[in-house]
């Protein structure tokens, strides 16, 4: 006498391993589509005159930068191009998930706090977005000057702190706020009922708050991952710290004239840091949502 | 503890006044000078227009608001002990389970937060689900189940600590005709196993009249209680929605709704 089930079934058709590879095709046709119409326009180019300059300095040809990938960092170096870039992206990388993993603990306490004591949140709040509207640019020199004052006893402040410093205070303040509004969502009746329970404040919030907070938590991981990705690499850029993707960036942008290529491949390094942390969200994401219907999954 | 007479009395209401922003321009009297005494095992529905306060009457008595003036007791306890003691269950109109949770472990939330054992609190459970006619979808998530099933876990959750009392805000309300009269049904027979009292907050007067040993008819501005009809149906079954005991009954409290009384509803009325 089973009755009728609600929840979406389409969809079901197809297993989750084909609809894997669907959306890998899909992604791959994008990439091809990009490079069709990167050499489309540097055909046009070569016609007519475009408000571009599709030269072979400023557009290299796509294969060119594939090129440059083996080609070695300096002229009879054993380091190739790609080696270095991967080495920098994966320094980056440590340095966008260390950001981001302070950034993401302090937004959620923050948001506790705010949740708990309505004061906190009228106080706070204001702060926190104001915080967000101060440039990044300026505040980098400002963190790195504080930072180098900083003892830690044997620890020793490096420039590389003050880059995922930087990283996590971009990270915190999407996951802050998406945190509090999931704090906020359980609905009236859902709170009666625990308080018909009896239920203390920490019982309210492992049990019901943080779980209904999932649904709010996912998108502010995927904008607070992308920002402390951002971070990193303009913080790199900005304070000038070696070993990361954005001094390669700066580096490789140099010898646009004599390489015109190789720049591209330290952008290509820093598009897989984005894509690695955009990864990491949606593992989590799948983890986190595990147990929720599929309909609640923004 | 509360004076004698109250200690015998499953639930006590004294004199309770409930205002909305007392004072202030806008005040509202949602409740005014309640009495209401309710024996060990009695079925009590309260029935009235929007805005009669019965829902807030249920909160009041289940501490989930206070009292402006007045007092509840529940089982001789105050309304704030006896929550804090768990002295009574509840289950809303909306089911208001946990997605992230089985139906199992959402029957077993009450006792979790009591600090019960994972064994212990796993048996009552699937006690409570086979009660309920649900021990097939102890592992299913609510939302993989019809409204009707979900209301089912709701009443089974709010029988978990076993508590002498439920109160119930329109658990039905939200169901078709059919399941209605089917949830009704399940209601009176898990009455009849628990020994249970019940306050059940209902629109239907059907639905007041088939459930209840007394119908307790309110009135809004302010809300207050007009009428007490007391309903003697015997064993419910099949037949008793047609019987001429039931229509007599719907009629009482349609009548006492209008606020005119007639030889079927003899008990207490108030001038308003």
């Amino acid at each position: 006498m089973r009755e009728p089930v609600s929840g979406k079934q389409r969809g079901a058709t197809r297993t989750r391993v084909q609809r894997g590879v669907i959306s890998i095709l899909w992604a791959l046709a994008g990439v091809a589509l990009v490079v069709f119409m990167w050499e489309a326009v540097k055909f046009v180019g070569s016609f007519i005159d475009l408000p571009l300059n599709t030269s072979d300095t400023s557009m290299p040809h796509v294969w060119t930068m594939v090129d440059a990938f083996s080609n070695p960092v300096v002229r009879g170096s054993d380091t190739t191009v790609l080696q270095a870039v991967v080495s920098a992206t994966l320094t980056s990388l440590k340095i966008a998930l260390g950001g981001f993993a302070i950034g993401v603990t302090f937004g959620i306490i923050l948001a506790v706090i705010m949740q708990r004591f309505a004061f906190f949140e009228r106080g706070l709040l204001p702060f926190v977005i104001a915080s967000q509207t101060v440039p990044l640019i300026a505040l980098a020199p400002l963190i790195v000057g504080l930072g180098n004052r900083i003892s830690l006893g044997p620890i020793e402040w490096t420039t590389t702190y003050s880059v995922m410093f930087i990283a996590a205070y971009l990270a915190f303040f999407p996951l802050s706020v998406g945190a509090l509004r999931g704090l906020q969502a359980p609905s009236a009746t859902s709170l009666e009922l625990m308080r018909s329970y009896a239920a203390r404040p920490n019982q309210m919030l492992w049990k019901l708050r943080f779980p209904s907070s999932v649904p709010y938590l996912v998108p502010a991981l995927k904008v607070s991952a992308a920002a402390a990705v951002v971070g990193t690499v303009v913080a790199e850029i900005s304070t000038g710290v070696k070993g990361g993707v954005g001094r390669l960036l700066i580096e490789y942008a140099r010898e646009t004239t004599s390489q015109p290529a190789k720049v591209y491949v330290a952008v290509f390094g820093a598009i897989a840091l984005g894509l690695a942390a955009a990864a990491l969200v949606s593992a989590l994401d799948l983890y986190l949502t595990r147990n929720l219907p599929k309909e609640s999954q923004a | 503890m509360s004076s004698v007479q109250t200690s015998h009395q499953a639930v006590d209401v004294q004199g309770l006044w409930k205002i909305f922003n007392e004072g202030s321009n806008n005040e509202v009297t949602a409740l005014s000078d309640i009495n209401l005494s309710i024996k060990p095992g009695e079925f009590i529905s309260l029935i009235g227009p929007s805005g009669c306060g019965k829902s807030t009457l249920l909160r009041v008595i289940g501490d989930l608001t206070d009292a402006t003036r007045g007092e509840v007791f529940i089982a001789g306890e105050t309304a704030h002990i006896a929550r804090e003691k768990q002295l009574y269950g509840i289950a809303f109109q909306q089911a208001a389970l946990f997605d992230w949770r089985t139906v199992r472990r959402n029957v077993e939330l009450p006792l979790e937060l009591q600090g019960l054992g994972k064994k212990e609190r796993r048996e009552r459970a699937l006690e409570l689900l086979e009660l309920v006619q649900l021990s097939d979808f102890a592992e299913h998530r609510p939302w993989e189940l019809s409204g009707g099933m979900q209301q089912r876990v709701a009443i089974a959750r709010s029988l978990a600590v076993d508590p002498p009392l439920l109160l119930m805000d329109e658990p039905f309300g939200a169901l078709d005709e059919m399941t209605r009269e089917r949830m009704q049904n399940e209601l009176l027979r898990i009455c009849q196993e628990t020994g249970k009292t019940i306050i059940f907050v209902t629109h239907s007067i059907p639905e007041a009249v088939y459930l209840s040993d007394r119908v307790v008819v309110m009135s809004p501005r302010p809300g207050r209680i007009t009428h007490t009809v007391p309903i003697e149906l015997g064993e419910r079954n099949e037949d008793t929605r047609e019987t001429d005991t039931f229509y007599a009954g719907v009629t009482a409290v349609r009548e006492a709704l209008r606020g005119r009384s007639t030889s079927a509803s003899p008990s207490r009325i108030e001038e308003f």
